[in-house]
């Protein structure tokens, strides 16, 4: 027992000393502070261009459908409309007009109604922002609201009565029903799920390579030869993945722990100083702050504990096929070849991250979740995104403690051959020989 | 409590190809200093592995101080210095070594202590450097000898094997480990070391054992394996080149079974049956001008060389030692 903490200390010490430790640890945060609040940032800076939001509109229709747009965008929207009433025939040269002051960047954009308009046909728009999915809806809607209105009146309705009748602004609220009830909308879930699988992919990735290399500088080095003579290989091979899956872990608590904190405290507190500056200020601004946090991915405590577990069984599952791989090799390039087999596994399960993040409840995400060897990555993004039902999670988790203790057993005998055999990479046929040596 | 430090009966490893170690029995007295002598091939490797529970025997017994080489804390009282040497390159000297005698269940404080003295007596430790701050891989080799060496020493072992220490040491450190190896057997530890190099063994050893084909082929205190093999060999000299009549002599296999030109005189190995007289007879007839006619002790090359022959040499060069 004391030999295995001497192990276990000795690479997980190792590993947390170097500066590409502390370096890699630390940039996580950053990363997710970037990952989170850059796009929240970049949306409200969308939503905020009111200064620079200036349209004309260009009305031909000759009944006041520009005025009834302007009326419709309202005064707290970022589109401010200046309205240019003009005769159909003269819609041309206003146009040119137009687009002449977009280009010299003096408006946003410009928008052309005319009789097509009038009979819900289409209206034109063109512009720097057409990209900008908010302005462009905003607009679309006061249009719409525009026609109707018009429309209304020329039924004869008394215009007094058809503004209370169009200005109707009913909000959507999103509840996601699963099988266990009710839970609130977190409208960042499939990035916080594709964030799950990645980060996972990621650390599985770097640290299963980690081991390969460390089994690696063992063999070459020769002096696993001298551990070898004082513990038992499998003592070695076991006190290895504790280390450096301790190291891992470490990094994986550090990155959730620090970017739980940011999402809390720190990006709250970075928006609510950029949303007020815009033109929406007051009620606007605070409804507008709330509904940007709602984008910022929330960890509940339970999706950590089943990372961390998935984490665990999948890093041994991988790092012990890594250490296999290790063992057989004679140098770190040799190894690159070697160890194709165990990066299909994990290029595979990457391969199907986003199928199953937009689709969580197919066939397909269901029997990922639960195949050992992408379940560590897949089932975890699942939880973050919808309810599974719990057999599902006792079949990925008894599959893998399976599929774990198969690839122990297995490498720890591929292991204690191979890390005495120099020369030639051992054939595939050699390889289960080996298995049978006692 | 046994006085055998090592007791084997009947180890045999197969591998695939070959039979690496077969059917080898021996035993080493407690503080004796023993040698493991073979070519390269003959299963030196093997058998001090299977001795350190590194690889398992396909039959036979190990025992060591009495106890089954396997049991709890046997194999801690054992110092292990492999042929092919290494350290992790990247970690300072004093953590590898504090690594190693963890391991060989030497508590960190204690681990300190001892590494604190082996530093300074190998002067890794002087006035002007300290290397036992600085990694591995900025030592010299000669330097990463005696970090390693110190590794194998440092728990105190009782039980010191060392494979192939000679190889690759310069004078210097040649020379110092032959007197760790005397200080050791002066303080009561039993030294067991391979090596291929005749002449270590017959100046260090106080008993070998001599291998080839994973057979043992003799064994014995060195004494007695050469008062065993004595009276069958002679060194001879002559004055100038040695006349055709003299070199048909020379060739006479009734007479002698093997000769070594060791530059200044001829080592002969007698034909069995023959006798020094008879030869000497014989060259003096043949006009042979002597300058040199001695019944020597062989040296344990010659009775390597006789025991072993040409053929051990050439095959089992299987590279598991």
């Amino acid at each position: 027992m004391g030999k295995l903490i001497a192990i276990i200390k000795r690479e997980y010490l190792e590993r947390v000393r170097t500066k590409w430790f502390v370096i890699a640890t630390l940039l996580g945060p950053v990363l997710f502070l970037a990952l989170t609040v850059l796009p929240a940032l970049f949306a409200s800076r969308t939503r905020a261009s009111a200064t620079s939001g200036n349209i004309t509109i260009i009305d031909a229709t000759g009944a006041g459908l520009g005025a009834r747009v302007v009326l419709a965008l309202g005064d707290t929207s970022t589109l401010k409309p200046t309205l240019q009433v003009v005769q159909p025939g003269a819609v041309a040269a206003a146009e040119e007009g137009a687009a002449s002051d977009v280009i010299g960047k003096k408006r946003e954009g410009y928008l052309v109604l005319d009789s097509a308009t009038l009979r819900g046909a289409k209206a034109l728009y063109a512009g720097r922002n057409t990209t900008t999915v908010p302005d462009m809806n905003r607009l679309g809607r006061a249009i719409d609201k525009a026609v109707l209105a018009a429309r209304l009146e020329g039924a004869g309705l008394d215009p007094l009565r058809i503004d209370s009748l169009t200005q109707v602004d009913v909000k959507l609220e999103k509840t996601q029903l699963t099988e266990s009830g009710r839970e609130k909308s977190g409208a960042g879930s499939t990035i916080l799920g594709l964030a799950v699988a990645f980060l996972l992919y990621m650390v599985l990735v770097l640290y299963g390579q980690t081991v390969l290399r460390s089994v690696i500088e063992e063999k070459t080095s020769r002096v696993a030869e001298v551990v070898i003579s004082s513990v038992r290989p499998e003592i070695l091979l076991a006190g290895k993945i504790i280390g450096i899956g301790g190291v891992a872990v470490t990094q994986l608590f550090v990155w959730i722990a620090s970017s739980l904190w940011i999402g809390a405290q720190v990006v709250p507190a970075l928006l609510k100083n950029r949303v007020p500056s815009g033109a929406a200020a007051g009620a606007a601004g605070a409804a507008q702050s709330v509904d940007l946090l709602s984008m910022i991915p929330t960890f509940s405590i339970g999706l950590v504990v089943a990372l961390i577990l998935y984490f665990v069984l999948g890093f041994v599952f991988y790092s012990s096929l890594y250490a296999a791989v290790g063992s057989t090799v004679n140098s770190e390039s040799e190894a690159q070849q070697a160890a194709t087999p165990v990066v299909m596994l994990l290029i595979l399960s990457a391969a199907v991250i986003q199928p199953v993040a937009l689709a969580p409840q197919s066939t397909l995400s269901v029997v990922m979740s639960m195949l050992p060897f992408s379940a560590p990555m897949m089932m975890p993004m699942r939880m973050s995104l919808v309810s599974v039902p719990f057999w599902q999670i006792a079949v990925s988790l008894l599959g893998m403690l399976v599929t774990c203790a198969a690839a122990i057993w297995f490498s720890a005998r591929i292991y204690r051959v191979g890390l005495l055999m120099y020369g030639k990479r051992p054939s595939f046929r050699e390889l289960l020989k080996w298995l049978r040596y006692s | 409590m046994s006085d055998l430090a090592i007791d084997i009966r009947g180890i045999t490893k197969r591998y695939a190809a070959h039979i690496a170690v077969s059917d080898l029995s021996l035993q080493v007295p407690r503080g004796a200093v023993y040698g493991l002598l073979g070519p390269n091939g003959a299963g030196k490797t093997s058998t001090i592995r299977m001795i350190l529970d590194i690889i398992a025997p396909d039959s036979g017994t190990i025992t060591l101080f009495g106890k089954k080489h396997t049991d709890a804390g046997v194999l801690d009282r054992v110092g292990y210095l492999p042929e092919e040497r290494g350290l992790y390159k990247k970690m300072k000297v004093r953590e590898v070594l504090k690594f190693l005698a963890e391991l060989k269940g030497i508590p960190g404080a204690e681990a300190d202590k001892r590494i604190g003295t082996w530093l300074e007596r190998m002067s890794l430790v002087t006035a002007e450097k300290n290397w036992g701050d600085s990694k591995v891989d900025e030592l010299s080799r000669g330097m990463q000898q005696k970090v390693q060496f110190i590794g194998t020493l440092l728990h105190d072992p009782e039980l010191v094997i060392l494979d192939e220490p000679f190889s690759g040491l310069d004078p210097i450190n040649a020379q110092a480990l032959k007197d760790t190896v005397v200080e050791l057997k002066a303080r009561g530890r039993t030294v067991i070391f391979s090596t291929h190099i005749m002449e270590n063994a017959e100046k260090l050893c106080d008993s070998v054992c001599i291998i080839a084909h994973g057979k043992k082929v003799l064994d014995g205190a060195v004494s007695d394996v050469k008062a065993a093999n004595a009276g069958h060999t002679v060194a001879v000299a002559f004055d100038g080149a040695p006349s055709p009549a003299v070199e048909a002599v020379l060739r006479d296999r009734a007479l002698i079974a093997s000769m070594d030109d060791q530059n200044r005189f001829l080592e002969i190995e007698l034909a069995p049956g023959a006798n020094s007289g008879e030869l000497l007879q014989r060259l003096i007839t043949a006009g042979a001008s002597l300058q040199r006619f001695e019944r020597v002790q062989p040296s344990l090359h010659a009775i390597f060389l006789e025991k072993v022959g040409a053929t051990g040499v050439e095959a089992g060069m299987s590279g598991h030692g």
